[in-house]
């Protein structure tokens, strides 16, 4: 019944550990479900960064289990019941510490990369 | 940092834990909200619903090893999966129930067991002084040549007190003494027991007495003026009806009114291990309780009773209040020459003082706590050698667990469960044989004038003790068959239904299994004969035949406010009118009887002409104060020259009797009929040496022989005697008659302690060391029965291995018998083999044992000729009924078997 092949594709899609990166900053703007985050996700960064949908549950709830993120159940526009998750005070930190590392990073990054070219 | 989030994290795990079902049932409504919404745009996009579904699915990249990340996200998967192996240890162990039992049952006996003996370890070594931070009080001990835990005297106590720096108070107390005590002045006397403490010694200690209040400081600075009492909490309880008005009421104590100002807490019964004071008393008021009016407590430097402790100052290194404390004795030394020569000063902790040498208890505790965990890791390796054998058995299991993926360490976990629940239950089971051993030892009653307890009990200590203990069997007698079954090889594992790997090596664990047993066993055995024969040595020295004949009554003429003069007219008269009293046949007066509870008092003496080394004072001997009837009531051979006279009375020149021991140890090869001894030191009067008595067992059968010396009554009076009258039936015919002529006498006069003699000498020979003895021959004979049952396991096992093997044997011509020799030669080697480290072993422990304890000497021959060959038939037993079974074995039968 279940789809068990698994598409072994896509795992250079994403650097590690950004996924959270941006999970964070996404809820940081305002409270959202697993649905709400994936389309938001597929709308803002286009075809570049294409996050799987079944690895997106599972950084959530590491998340959450960290404490950096929040769940709550609320009803949703359409009277569904959905997991809602939210940044708490320990993950607005987490989000600065990974969003100056990741300017660090890609500061760095990109220097090379134009060293290279000259 | 980490607190904030564990105040995120912390509900989290807990919920995950508790509410696992909604937890699973949220994660599912989770995915369930995406797929719909996944399906509901696919169908938008014109997919059918089938396809849509799958679509949605797809992009899941695997939905359920996303579950399982989830749920990995969780961090409790080391308690779920250990809630899964325990479910199916517990489904497993079920399966064989039997053999769990059997596991359970030897651990509960080894882990009860060990747990009892730590009790008994606890009360006596380990547990802390029942007061806050007890860690800081040390024991401050004068040194001499043959004691070095002696006490301090009045004077030394005040000069410590004043001069040492290291401390935060210095408090004294004597031993417990036993005071006339009566609620209403009416009332005649009873006797409790009291205890002399400095005016800080609640203070320093950390305890206040609720109702009421403590010692003040100013209450122990006169000697005689303040008589105030502190009640212990038992007495309050017992005596007062727990009556909180009792403070500021008046009692009276050796004849002298006391007024109660407190009572100390139900926390504090005490700082003593096998005694509770009932009431606490300043050590200003010490003459109303003296136990030797000639010296005097408040002057006298060498009168040294009392137990001095201290509570170091924070910061302060035990180091250096013990180079203080040794200056101090200097100075001592320096200004009392005479009396403080040899002497010195210590700290000491309290194990130190706990396991002083001249204080036996401490030693048996300590072999009884050695034996128990040796009877203990019996019962590990019986239980390892039993699982090794399941373990092969479940060869195949585990080769399915292992080839389908699992960890070697996830399926030595699970195997490791499996032994921590048997532990588990076998712990609780432990608990139940601990109490039932800690309740044994209580049905020993101490027949003492003052109550004895015995510090033993099944507290949170021993609790947790129990727990450690089986935690520690779980894996000592889980991880070696753990390691092995995983060691599987996968191939012969998956392909036979229990295969056993080629050579002798995978056998040699289980065999050094039972040799280590059945050496043990053998061990402990010959411990508990060694024991019994080193308690028995003594028991017919002396004293035994007059025990049922002999009724003993205890006076103090004290408590009744007699003079020194008045104390020995009054023994005089009542000794001469029990003699006169029907049915008695002899009665006599002893300080203390042979054999009894109370330590006898030591005499300082130089034999006369004796040059003692420069740096020795006096030698010193256990003695006993006795009038002219003792010898004969107590028919106690004076092997030459005479035994006490009533001529020898208080203007007469001094004599004194004493032991063939004595005579021998300071004029070997002499006479020592005629010689003088001066005592106390070189102060005291010249006593001549007119009997020598046979030696006896003076306070423990076991115990070497000792110099003692007998002084007659009127030249060395004493306060406190007991009356002993023989008659020639039984004892207790005689409470009526001495009633009479006490009453006579003098109808107030308290008679205390009234009991055969045979009552203390049963504990003193019998009840004490035989409780000993049956606690190790307990130990050997579980041990024992561990071992034969090991045993029995393992050839039943290795027989109904080789079932195939002797069916082929029988199938080409072999008789029975040869296959009954077959199997049997197997036990009876490692048998054989046991026995003979345990003879080995057993030897060195005898030697121990003696050197320990016991003046047993030489080797026991017979221990051993009892034990081995029981040792020998019991195990032939257990080999020989597997080995018929598998003499009985038709071939086709194990032919055909696999």
């Amino acid at each position: 019944m279940l789809p068990l092949v698994t598409e072994m594709s896509k795992p250079t899609d994403l650097v590690q550990g950004t996924l959270d990166l941006l999970l964070l900053k996404l809820l940081a703007l305002e409270p959202l479900h697993g649905w709400a985050i994936s389309l938001r996700l597929r709308a803002l960064s286009g075809d570049v960064l294409q996050v799987s949908e079944g690895s997106l549950y599972p950084a959530l709830h590491k998340l959450e289990q960290e404490g950096w993120i929040k769940a709550e159940w609320k009803t949703t526009e359409n009277n569904r019941r959905a997991k809602f998750y939210a940044l708490t005070r320990l993950g607005r930190k987490q989000l600065e510490t990974e969003a100056a590392n990741w300017k660090r990073l890609s500061s760095a990054i990109s220097h090379v990369v134009q060293l290279s070219e000259i | 940092m980490n607190l904030q989030r564990l105040l995120y994290t912390l509900p989290l795990r807990l919920r995950s834990i508790f509410r696992g079902a909604q937890v699973e049932r949220e994660l599912q409504e989770e995915l369930r909200f995406h797929l719909d919404h996944r399906i509901a745009e696919g169908v938008a996009r014109g997919l059918s619903a089938r396809e849509a579904t799958l679509a949605a699915l797809r992009a899941m990249d695997g939905l359920e090893q996303q579950k399982e990340e989830m749920r990995d996200a969780r961090r409790i998967h080391w308690l779920t999966d250990f809630v899964d192996d325990a479910r199916y240890a517990i489904r497993s162990l079920r399966r064989t129930f039997g053999l769990a039992a059997f596991v359970v049952v030897t651990l509960a006996l080894g882990i009860g067991m060990s747990a009892a003996a730590f009790s008994m370890v606890d009360g006596l070594i380990l547990r802390p002084y029942p007061v806050p931070h007890s860690r800081d009080l040390v024991d401050l001990v004068s040194t001499a040549r043959d004691n070095a835990f002696d006490d301090f005297s009045y004077r030394e106590y005040v000069d410590i007190r004043r001069l040492a720096k290291s401390y935060d108070g210095v408090i004294a107390s004597t031993d417990v003494l036993p005071v006339g005590f009566s609620a209403e002045p009416a009332t005649p006397a009873r006797i409790k027991a009291g205890m002399l403490v400095s005016g800080d010694y609640f203070r320093v200690l950390g305890v206040e007495p609720q109702p009421g209040r403590g010692f003040r400081e100013e209450e122990d600075l006169v000697p005689g003026r303040d008589a105030v009492m502190v009640l212990g909490p038992d007495f309050w309880k017992h005596d007062f009806g727990a009556d909180p008005s009792v403070v500021g009421r008046r009692v009276r104590l050796n004849g002298t009114d006391f007024t109660i100002v407190g009572v100390a807490p139900e926390s504090f019964p005490g700082m003593l291990v096998f005694q509770r004071p009932d009431f606490y008393i300043p050590l200003a008021m010490a003459r109303s309780f003296a136990a030797d009016r000639r010296k005097n407590f408040f002057e006298d430097r060498d009168h040294r009773v009392l137990t001095v402790r201290a509570r170091l100052k924070a910061g302060t290194t035990l180091q250096s209040a013990r180079s203080e404390i040794a200056l101090l004795a200097q100075n001592f030394t320096r200004e009392y020459p005479a009396l403080n020569r040899d002497r010195g000063a210590a700290v000491r902790t309290l194990f130190e003082m706990r396991t002083r040498g001249d204080f036996s208890e401490w030693k048996f505790i300590v072999v009884f706590g050695v034996l128990s965990l040796v009877v203990l890791s019996v019962a590990c390796t019986n239980v390892a050698g039993l699982l090794l054998s399941r373990g092969q058995t479940r060869t195949r299991e585990i080769a399915v667990r292992l080839a389908i993926g699992a960890g070697r360490f996830r399926v030595i976990r699970m195997l490791l469960t499996e032994s921590l629940m048997l532990a588990f239950v076998g712990g609780l089971g432990g608990i139940a044989v601990a109490y039932a051993g800690i309740r044994f030892l209580h049905s020993l009653s101490v027949p003492s004038e003052l109550p004895v307890l015995l510090p033993f009990r099944l507290d949170e200590r021993v609790l947790l003790a129990s727990l450690a203990l089986s935690l520690v069997s779980a894996v000592a007698c889980g991880l070696a068959p753990a390691l092995q079954a995983t060691r599987t090889d996968l191939v012969i594992g998956l392909k036979a239904a229990d295969a056993d790997a080629p050579g002798r090596r995978r056998l040699w664990g289980r065999n050094a299994l039972v040799v280590a047993q059945v050496s043990l066993s053998l061990v402990l055995l010959t411990a508990a004969f060694v024991m019994m024969r080193g308690f028995n040595m003594g028991a017919d020295a002396g004293t035994a035949a007059v025990k049922d004949h002999v009724l003993m009554a205890r006076f103090d003429p004290r408590l009744m406010q007699y003079t020194e003069a008045q104390t020995q007219r009054f023994y005089q008269r009542l000794v001469d009118r029990a003699r006169a009293a029907s049915a008695v046949e002899s009665a006599a007066l002893t300080q203390n009887p042979p054999l009894g509870l109370n330590p006898f008092d030591r005499i300082a003496f130089v034999p006369d002409g004796f040059v003692m080394p420069r740096d020795r004072e006096a030698f010193t001997s256990t003695m006993d104060t006795v009038d002219e009837g003792f010898f004969e009531t107590m028919e106690i051979a004076i092997l030459r020259g005479r035994g006490i006279l009533r001529a020898d009375s208080a203007d007469a020149p001094r004599v004194a009797v004493v032991n063939e021991q004595f005579a021998k140890h300071y004029w070997p090869g002499e006479d020592a009929l005629g010689k003088h001894i001066r005592l106390d030191a070189r102060t005291g009067p010249r006593v001549e040496i007119v009997g020598i008595a046979q030696t006896l067992k003076y306070r423990s059968t076991f115990e070497k022989p000792t110099d003692f010396v007998y002084l007659p009554l009127a030249q060395h009076p004493v306060p406190r005697m007991n009356l002993l009258l023989r008659s020639s039936g039984d004892p207790h015919q005689l409470v009526d008659p001495l009633a009479g002529v006490v009453h006579a006498l003098d109808a107030n006069m308290p008679i205390s302690d009234v009991r055969t003699y045979a009552d203390v000498y049963r504990y003193n020979v019998v009840e004490g060391p035989g409780t000993g003895v049956e606690i190790v021959a307990t130990m050997g004979a579980v041990g024992l029965m561990l071992a034969v049952a090991g045993l029995y396991g393992l050839v039943a096992y290795s027989v109904s291995r080789r079932t195939r093997e002797i069916g082929v044997r029988i199938a080409i011509g072999a008789s029975p018998s040869d296959v009954l020799r077959l199997v049997m030669g197997k036990g009876v080697v490692l048998v054989g083999t046991g026995a003979t480290i345990g003879i080995v072993l057993g030897l060195v422990l005898e030697r121990l044992l003696n050197a320990f304890l016991f003046n047993a000497g030489g080797v026991d021959l017979m221990a051993y000729a009892i034990v081995v060959p029981s040792l020998l038939t019991v195990t032939m037993i257990a080999t020989y009924v597997p080995a018929r079974r598998a003499a009985r074995i038709a071939p086709t039968q194990a032919l055909r078997y696999e």
